[in-house]
Parts: C-alpha cells; sequence; structure tokens
C-alpha cells in the first residue's frame, strides 16, 4: 500500500495514500468531531459537516469533511483554527436548533460554547425526534447489513429515514444495526416479553438455550440460514455460551 | 440515402444537398418552439401549407415551409420569417396568412401592422437584422436557431453542420484538446470551469472507458437558453459531443434531459436515429474507425439533479443526489470511471471552434471570458428573450440596447444574475461588463445565463426572501448548513418583511451566509447566500428602512403598507370601487373615493385599475 506523509496541526504522520484524514488524526490522537461517519460503511459521512478541517494543498486553502477528504501527498490539515471553530459552531447551533433534545448533540454544542440557540427551534409538529438525517441508518441497512429497509425519504429540512410509505416493512430482519449506529440514538428499538419493536413491527426473539436470554430476532436467523446456509442449531446459544 | 462512408462522402453530399437548394425561393419560416407553439403557431403553418396549395400551380411560386426552433422572441410569438426577404412578422394568426402570401411572398411588400415597432420611438422595423434586440447579438451557438428545421439532418449539413466533425477526425486527439484549451472556452452551466482543462485531466487518467455527458438539465426557473438549443439545433450539440469523445478516446455518451422537456426530448431523439442512419454515430464514424453512440437520458427535475455528481448518480439509476467525495468525476465520474460532463450550450460551442479555429474564437469576448454567452432576459425590460451576445458587453447595454429599456419608463433599479442563487447587482453598477469572473467579484455569478431585471417597485428584501423560499424548495437536505440552515434563513428575512425584524437579524443573516457558503456539500449551497449577502450589500439602506422604521421603500411588502387615495387626483370614476375584492372602497361618483385601511387586504387591484394614478402607497 503506498504511503504518504501528511502533516496535522503541524505534525507530520505517514498514513496510506486515499484513507480518510478523520481516521489518521483519530489514530494519531487528534480529535475531530464527528456524527455521520462509520469506518465500516462505505458511503457514510459528508453529511452532518460537524468534522469540517482545513486543508491546504497546492497553495489553495478549502474547509472539508475530514471523514471523507482522502489523504494525499502535500496535504497539510489544520483542526482547530478560527474559521474551523466557527463553522462547526455554526453547523451545530443549526443541529441543536433541529433537535434541541438530543444529549448528544447538547454536548457537542456545548463543548464549542453553545448552551442556546438563537433561531426558531424544531418543536411542537416540527419535532424531529432526534434525528439530524445523517443516513447512516440508511447507509448501515444497505451497506453493512446488505437488507435495504430503509431509505431516506422527503427532502430538505423534512428529510429523513422511513420504511416504504412508513408501514412496517417486509424485509426488515429486526437486527436493531441502524439504531446501534445511529449518532443521536434517534431510531426507537423496543424489547419486552421476547419481542422486539422497530420500525412499526414487532420481531420475535430466540431464546438461548442455556441462560434463556432473548438474544436475536427470529427473522435475522432466517435471513443468516438462507444466505449463508449456515445450521440453525448455531443459534441456539447466545454468543457468551456458545 | 444510406450511411456516409468518409469524409469525401459527406462533403460531396454537402455539394449535392446546395446544388439541389434554391436559395433564390421564398421560404416561410414558422418558429416551431415551445414558446411559439404554445402561442398557436401549428395552425399558422397549416394555414401556409393550405394556401401554397391551393394556389400552387395557378401562381407559379415556390414557396418552401420550414419549422424552425425558437428565436429567442417567444413572446412575440407566433413569429414568422421570410426569405429571401429577410422579413420578421410577429404574433402572426392564421387569418393573417392570405395577406402574408399575397403581398409578401408574391409582391415582396411589407405587411406594415404585423412587424416589430419600437415601443419608445413607435418606429416599425420590418428587417429582421435590424430589429434592435438582433441587431446587437452575435449569435454561435445559437447559430442555427430559427433558420434550419431541426427535423432536418440535411438542413444541418447544408448549413455546414458535420464540417468541424470532419475537420476533428483528421486531427491527433490531442490537438483537439490543445484547440479547445487554446479557444478559453469556459463551461458555460455555471462553474465557467475551462473545458480544455477538464478535456486534459481526463485524458491524463487511465481508463479502458471514458464517458462523456451532456447537462441538459437546465432547472433554472425562466432559464431556456439549453432547451432552445436542444429543441432548435439538435445536432450542434451531438456534432460537439462527438468531437469530444473522439479526442477524449470515449465511446458512449448520454445527454441528460428533463422530463419537463418533451419537445427537447423528441428532437434530439430524432437527430440520434438521423445521425446514426448516416453513419455520423454508431460504429466507425465516417469510416475512420472511430466509434461512439448516444443515450439519452431523462431528468425527474429536481433543480439539484443538476448538479454534476447528483447528475452522475441519476444517469446510473440512483436517486439524483448530490454525493460528498473529493475524488474529481474527470478521474471517477459516472459508473467511477473518468467522465467529462459538460454543459448543452458547451457542447454547442464546439464544432464551431473546431471548424473556425480557437483563434477566432479566443478573439471574441474579455480576457478571461472568451466567445459568446446567451442569456435569458426576462424582467421589467421592453423586449424580453433569449439573446447571444459577446461577453464583456455591459448590463447596461444589454438592458438598453436589447432589451429596449425599462418597461414604462420607470426608473432601472438592478439586475439579478445567475439564477436562483445569484446575486443583484445595482444600477450604480451597470457599467460592469458581463462575464465571469467580473460577475463575481461583484457578488453575483453567471450561472447558467439568467438576467433579470427589475425596476424601483422591486423590494430588494423581499427579493432576497424569494429566491431564498426557492432555494428552500430546491435542497436535498443531505448536509445541515443547507437543510436546516436555509430555512432559518427565510425565517429571518420573511420577518423582516412583516416589519419584526430587529438589528440582530442582519447579523445572524450575515452569519448563516457564511456558514453556507464555507460548510455546505454542493453548490446550491454554497452559492445559496448570494441573494442575501449582495442585497444586503448593495441595498442595506433597504433593509434598515424595514428593520428601524418598518418602512418599505419599493412598496412591496404588505406588512408595511397602506393604501390610500390622493383625493387631489380621484377623479370618482368609481373603477376601482367596482374592483375591490372587499369592498372597502367608498365614495360618490365624481367625488374623492377612500379606502377602509382596516378591510383592505392590500390586494392592490384598485391601483392596477386605476387610469388616473390616485391610488398611492405609503
Ligand atoms: C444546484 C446545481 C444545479 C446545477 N444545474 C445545472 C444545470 O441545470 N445545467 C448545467 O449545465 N449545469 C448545472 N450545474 C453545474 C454542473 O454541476 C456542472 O458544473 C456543469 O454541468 C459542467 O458543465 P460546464 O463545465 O460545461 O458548465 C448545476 C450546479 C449546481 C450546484
Ligand atoms: S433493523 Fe431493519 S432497518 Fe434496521 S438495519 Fe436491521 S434490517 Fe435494516
Ligand atoms: S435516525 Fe439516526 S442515523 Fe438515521 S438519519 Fe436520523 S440521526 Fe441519522
Ligand atoms: S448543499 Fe443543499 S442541495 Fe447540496 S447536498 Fe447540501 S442539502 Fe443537498
Ligand atoms: S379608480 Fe382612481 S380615479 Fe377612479 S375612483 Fe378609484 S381612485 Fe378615483
Ligand atoms: S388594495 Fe385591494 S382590498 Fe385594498 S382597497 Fe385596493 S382593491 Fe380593495
Ligand atoms: S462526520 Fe464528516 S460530515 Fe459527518
Ligand atoms: S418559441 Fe418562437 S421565438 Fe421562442
Amino acid at each position: 500500500m503506498e504511503k504518504v506523509s501528511v502533516v496535522i496541526d503541524g505534525r507530520t504522520f505517514e498514513a496510506v495514500k486515499d484513507r480518510c484524514v478523520l481516521e489518521v488524526a483519530h489514530e494519531n490522537g487528534i480529535y475531530i468531531p464527528s456524527l455521520c461517519y462509520n469506518s465500516e460503511v462505505p458511503s457514510s459521512g459528508g453529511s452532518c459537516r460537524v468534522c469540517l478541517v482545513e486543508a491546504h494543498q497546492g497553495g489553495r486553502m478549502r474547509l472539508v469533511t475530514a471523514c471523507n477528504y482522502p489523504v494525499r501527498k502535500g496535504l497539510e490539515v489544520k483542526t482547530d483554527t478560527p474559521l474551523v471553530h466557527r463553522i462547526r459552531r455554526g453547523v451545530l447551533e443549526l443541529l441543536l436548533a433541529r433537535v434541541p433534545d438530543s444529549e448528544v448533540i447538547r454536548e457537542m454544542a456545548a463543548s464549542e460554547g453553545i448552551a442556546e440557540v438563537r433561531f426558531r427551534k424544531d418543536e411542537g409538529e416540527n419535532e424531529r425526534y432526534k434525528c439530524i438525517a445523517c443516513a447512516l441508518c440508511t447507509n448501515v441497512c444497505a451497506e453493512v447489513v446488505g437488507v435495504h429497509a430503509i431509505a431516506m425519504t422527503e427532502r430538505g429540512a423534512d428529510k429523513k429515514p422511513a420504511t416504504p410509505y412508513d408501514k412496517p416493512s417486509e424485509v426488515c430482519i429486526g437486527c436493531g444495526a441502524c439504531a446501534y449506529a445511529c449518532p443521536t440514538g434517534a431510531i426507537t428499538m423496543k424489547e419486552k416479553d421476547g419481542v422486539r419493536r422497530i420500525w412499526h413491527r414487532d420481531f420475535q426473539m430466540v431464546r438461548c438455550s442455556v441462560c434463556g436470554t432473548p438474544y436475536i430476532p427470529q427473522a435475522q436467523v432466517d435471513w443468516i440460514v438462507s444466505r449463508t446456509g449456515k445450521d440453525r442449531s448455531f443459534f441456539d446459544k447466545c454468543p457468551d455460551h456458545r | 440515402m444510406g450511411a456516409i462512408k468518409s469524409v469525401e462522402q459527406l462533403e460531396a453530399y454537402r455539394r449535392e444537398l446546395a446544388a439541389a437548394a434554391r436559395p433564390e425561393l421564398p421560404t416561410v419560416l414558422v418558429c416551431f418552439g415551445t414558446g411559439c407553439q404554445a402561442n398557436g403557431a401549428r395552425p399558422v403553418a397549416e394555414a401556409f401549407m393550405d394556401v401554397i396549395k391551393e394556389q400552387g400551380l395557378e401562381i407559379d411560386v415556390n414557396v418552401g415551409i420550414k419549422t424552425t426552433g425558437c428565436h429567442g422572441y417567444c413572446e412575440n410569438g407566433p413569429l414568422v420569417a421570410l426569405r429571401p426577404q429577410d422579413i420578421l412578422y410577429l404574433k402572426v394568426k392564421p387569418e393573417d396568412v392570405p395577406e402574408i402570401v399575397e403581398e409578401t411572398v408574391k409582391g415582396g411588400r411589407v405587411v406594415e401592422r404585423l412587424v416589430y415597432r419600437d415601443k419608445a420611438t413607435g418606429e416599425a422595423v420590418a428587417r429582421y437584422s435590424e430589429i434592435p434586440f438582433y441587431r446587437h447579438q452575435q449569435r454561435i451557438a445559437l447559430r442555427h436557431i430559427g433558420t434550419i428545421d431541426p427535423a432536418s439532418i440535411d438542413d444541418y449539413i447544408l448549413a455546414g453542420g458535420y464540417a468541424g466533425l470532419t475537420k476533428a477526425l483528421a486531427m491527433k486527439p490531442d490537438d483537439i484538446i490543445s484547440e479547445v484549451e487554446r479557444s478559453g472556452l469556459r463551461g458555460r452551466g455555471g462553474g465557467g470551469f475551462p473545458a480544455g482543462t477538464k478535456w486534459r485531466s481526463c485524458v491524463a487518467v487511465e481508463s479502458d472507458v471514458r464517458y462523456v455527458l451532456c447537462n441538459g438539465d437546465e432547472g433554472d426557473p425562466g432559464a431556456f437558453m439549453d432547451r432552445s438549443i436542444m429543441e432548435g439545433d439538435p445536432h450542434s450539440v451531438i456534432e460537439g459531443m462527438i468531437i469530444g469523445a473522439y479526442a477524449l478516446g470515449s465511446h458512449q455518451g448520454y445527454i441528460y434531459v428533463r422530463d419537463e422537456y418533451p419537445l427537447a426530448i423528441r428532437n434530439l431523439t430524432a437527430a440520434l436515429e438521423a445521425a446514426r442512419e448516416k453513419g455520423l454515430l454508431g460504429e466507425d464514424i465516417l469510416g475512420s474507425g472511430f466509434s461512439f453512440d448516444i443515450k439519452i437520458s431523462r431528468g425527474g427535475g429536481a433543480f439539484v439533479c443538476g448538479e454534476s455528481s447528483a447528475l452522475m448518480r441519476s444517469v446510473a439509476g440512483e436517486v439524483g443526489e448530490p454525493r460528498a467525495k473529493y475524488i474529481r468525476s474527470v478521474e471517477r465520474g459516472l459508473y467511477d470511471k473518468p467522465t467529462v460532463l459538460n454543459n448543452v450550450e458547451t457542447w454547442a460551442n464546439v464544432p464551431e471552434i473546431i471548424l473556425k479555429g480557437a483563434d477566432w474564437y479566443a478573439s471574441i469576448g474579455t480576457e478571461g471570458s472568451k466567445g459568446t454567452k446567451v442569456f435569458s432576459l426576462v424582467g421589467k425590460v421592453n423586449n424580453t428573450g433569449l439573446v447571444e451576445v459577446p461577453m464583456g458587453i455591459s448590463i447596461r447595454e444589454l438592458v438598453e440596447n436589447i432589451g429596449g429599456g425599462i418597461l414604462g419608463g420607470k426608473e432601472f433599479k438592478a439586475v439579478q444574475t445567475g439564477g436562483p442563487s445569484g446575486g443583484c447587482i445595482p444600477e450604480r453598477l451597470a457599467d460592469l461588463p458581463i462575464d465571469f469572473d467580473s460577475l463575481t467579484e461583484a457578488g453575483s455569478m453567471m450561472g447558467s445565463g439568467g438576467i433579470i431585471v427589475m425596476d424601483e417597485d422591486t423590494c430588494m428584501v423581499d427579493v432576497a426572501r424569494y429566491f431564498t423560499g426557492f432555494l428552500v424548495e430546491e435542497s436535498c437536505g443531505k448536509c445541515t448548513p443547507c437543510r436546516d440552515g436555509l430555512p432559518r434563513m427565510l425565517d429571518l428575512l420573511t420577518e423582516i418583511t412583516e416589519g419584526c425584524g430587529g438589528e440582530e437579524h442582519l447579523a445572524m443573516l450575515e452569519g448563516l451566509c457564511d456558514l453556507l457558503t464555507w460548510g455546505a456539500l454542493c453548490g446550491l449551497g454554497t452559492s445559496a447566500a448570494n441573494p442575501v449577502l449582495s442585497t444586503i450589500k448593495y441595498f442595506r439602506d433597504e433593509y434598515e428602512a424595514h428593520i428601524r422604521d418598518k418602512r418599505c421603500p419599493a412598496g412591496v411588502c404588505k406588512a408595511l403598507i397602506t393604501y390610500h387615495i390622493d383625493p387631489e387626483a380621484c377623479t370618482g370614476c368609481r373603477l376601482c370601487a367596482k374592483n375591490c375584492p372587499q369592498e372597502c372602497i367608498t365614495g360618490k361618483r365624481k367625488e374623492p373615493h377612500t379606502i377602509d385601511a382596516d378591510k383592505c387586504i392590500k390586494c392592490g387591484v384598485c391601483k392596477d385599475v386605476c387610469t388616473f394614478d390616485a391610488v398611492r402607497i405609503s
């Protein structure tokens, strides 16, 4: 793999060409906030804009999203400049106005010195239920799970993830990967008496034959079996008791 | 005839067409652009056919009738041009046809009542080329529009079409790129990126597959330059793309056209078919060994689909949404292959550049912006329509010479250029040359060439609010600054126009503009600040009047104005009272009337109907 050297905040690092700035920075202990990016999800990133940093290259400076900007030879990144903080504050103030109830956003905004927003908040009938429309959930479902149960619908401020026609999805396997990936905890997944409810649908959970804990939806087991040909009995026990 | 198998055969075919053509024959050209068809061009053309058929044998005048693309003067359609007399008739009705045939076609006389009349001087101008709207134009991209039948490839070939291609096929691909580089041609789709540079960086990427794309999305409201070219001269775009593909080593092209342009789709489809039949597209083009074909890709119509990454996703059958990526499409574009995307007008210029040479093209225009540009001139000017002028012409020349000045003798206040995310330039800067860099420096942009002229009755805060509202609707919602910032910007502007804006509103607006410009993902968001910033920059006093004095100087913002009747000017004609939807105007006949301000909904009807200019706004 071709390696290049890249400068981040004045320090020089060796990095694999075309890896994203965010990962290279994090591996070297430099903090850049992020919300919509997950290294396991190819199409993720680029949407929330909290990871904007200064990229200096070829005598030119641009603000770029660290989560998908490739490191190349001669790149110098600055993550801690007045411009970076000014724009990050702007983004966080808008996110806070959008989802005032999200603890994650409140904390991230507070770390940039924002406690209150000056703009109209999305409340009442405009409540966005913590969702910042970052599309990480839909990307996870499509690219990691390999199911296309949800997609981003609507445009503009109303953009949101949804199942087709907001009805229970027939292809959803109830795996919950979308909910685990969501940066703001905006997807409700509830479990009661061995039944998981997510995206308007109830999923019967399989119990571990050893400890009796319901640990995986039957639909997910069926899906894995049909996809991989794995032996069904494998799922009798939860990972702790295999 | 079938496929043409060599450059020599094409030239022979052109000579054959020329020998068969009889330029001395009277020709009636009925504009069949979308605008004129809507105004009733078809019955007019049919009336001509009927009269010709009826009289044909007796009078030994052979009249060729053609249906052409838009002349750019749609407002006055249906347009009928007559050759060889070089006469243009406006607003022609089927009833006028027998007279036109009798007087002009047979007698060579002008039918006075159908000719153009200068709105300022009242002078009649019969000759097409002398009409001020056309006299100041220089047509390269629109070179054939209105003079050839877009459905006829023979017309195009006879007019010199595909000669650029034959010249290109004799050149080295690299030399074609150099020629385009030297011409200084910059993309006409908005960004103004040098076309030659784009091509050069695409060929530099190693790949066995490459694509050339044509952007015919044209989502700007009121803009129709690309539509006119696709409808009126589709072969010019196709020829440009074949030349580009040959230079780039591409074998597949796509033209992306919005679904709302059915005539463009039809004419392009027919033109592609005709080009294939003639051996100008497909395998072994003109016996050169080079193969290339073009498909039409139809777009769903959202404004943002015109953005390059969204367009490529849409062509590939995905959701037409911009993608966050920093790898350029010349490296990884459509289907992740090196791709060159150019705008319709950009492509239409290419054959002329190759045919006449880079030096010729570079001699037109300004230092940084070569050639001509097509503009859609609309708003408060006397002549509106499509115009093509050399780059560098001043805003004032465009408004006064071609546009014929401001409608109704009002004062010229500003122009808005560059589509919904362009900016407003005030009258005091009207001597500014129109080119990519000057417009950007002034806080606006060239965009795709929309120019809206505004007069004294325009409120600049309201204008900013209007365009921001458009962008709110068109935001795809993918990134935070645009998705959540634009609606807040609209809130602030609306509050100002409603008289509830405070001093802090301006600072908050400027903050959001800063955020959009630096932080948005695609061009829609990064340019969305232009309407707001440019109006704050040039018309700050108007914002302040709304905020501090709760006053709308232009008398537009309803919350801040009241209607009343000037008793001195009112003649008591009762016209306003009869038309008021609220029935809130009272007064005796021949005595001054009054408006009950409590009931008035500020619809403006009274002001519009009063012929004595007695209704005032304050
Ligand atoms: C929101 C948005 C809409 C656009 N719409 C169009 C369009 O309708 N037609 C067009 O040619 N270019 C449009 N563009 C510009 C294209 O992204 C691209 O730059 C252009 O097609 C490249 O061709 P050119 O270099 O010949 O101009 C748009 C850009 C943005 C950001
Ligand atoms: S729970 Fe359903 S929607 Fe969520 S990732 Fe799994 S399959 Fe997709
Ligand atoms: S639900 Fe969560 S992951 Fe999905 S779009 Fe909303 S914030 Fe992003
Ligand atoms: S700037 Fe606006 S249109 Fe462009 S990607 Fe962001 S939200 Fe979508
Ligand atoms: S239309 Fe004009 S002149 Fe006539 S009554 Fe109304 S205000 Fe007076
Ligand atoms: S503005 Fe409309 S409602 Fe008011 S007085 Fe005039 S016509 Fe009547
Ligand atoms: S983490 Fe980079 S844009 Fe969201
Ligand atoms: S359609 Fe006829 S002039 Fe435009």
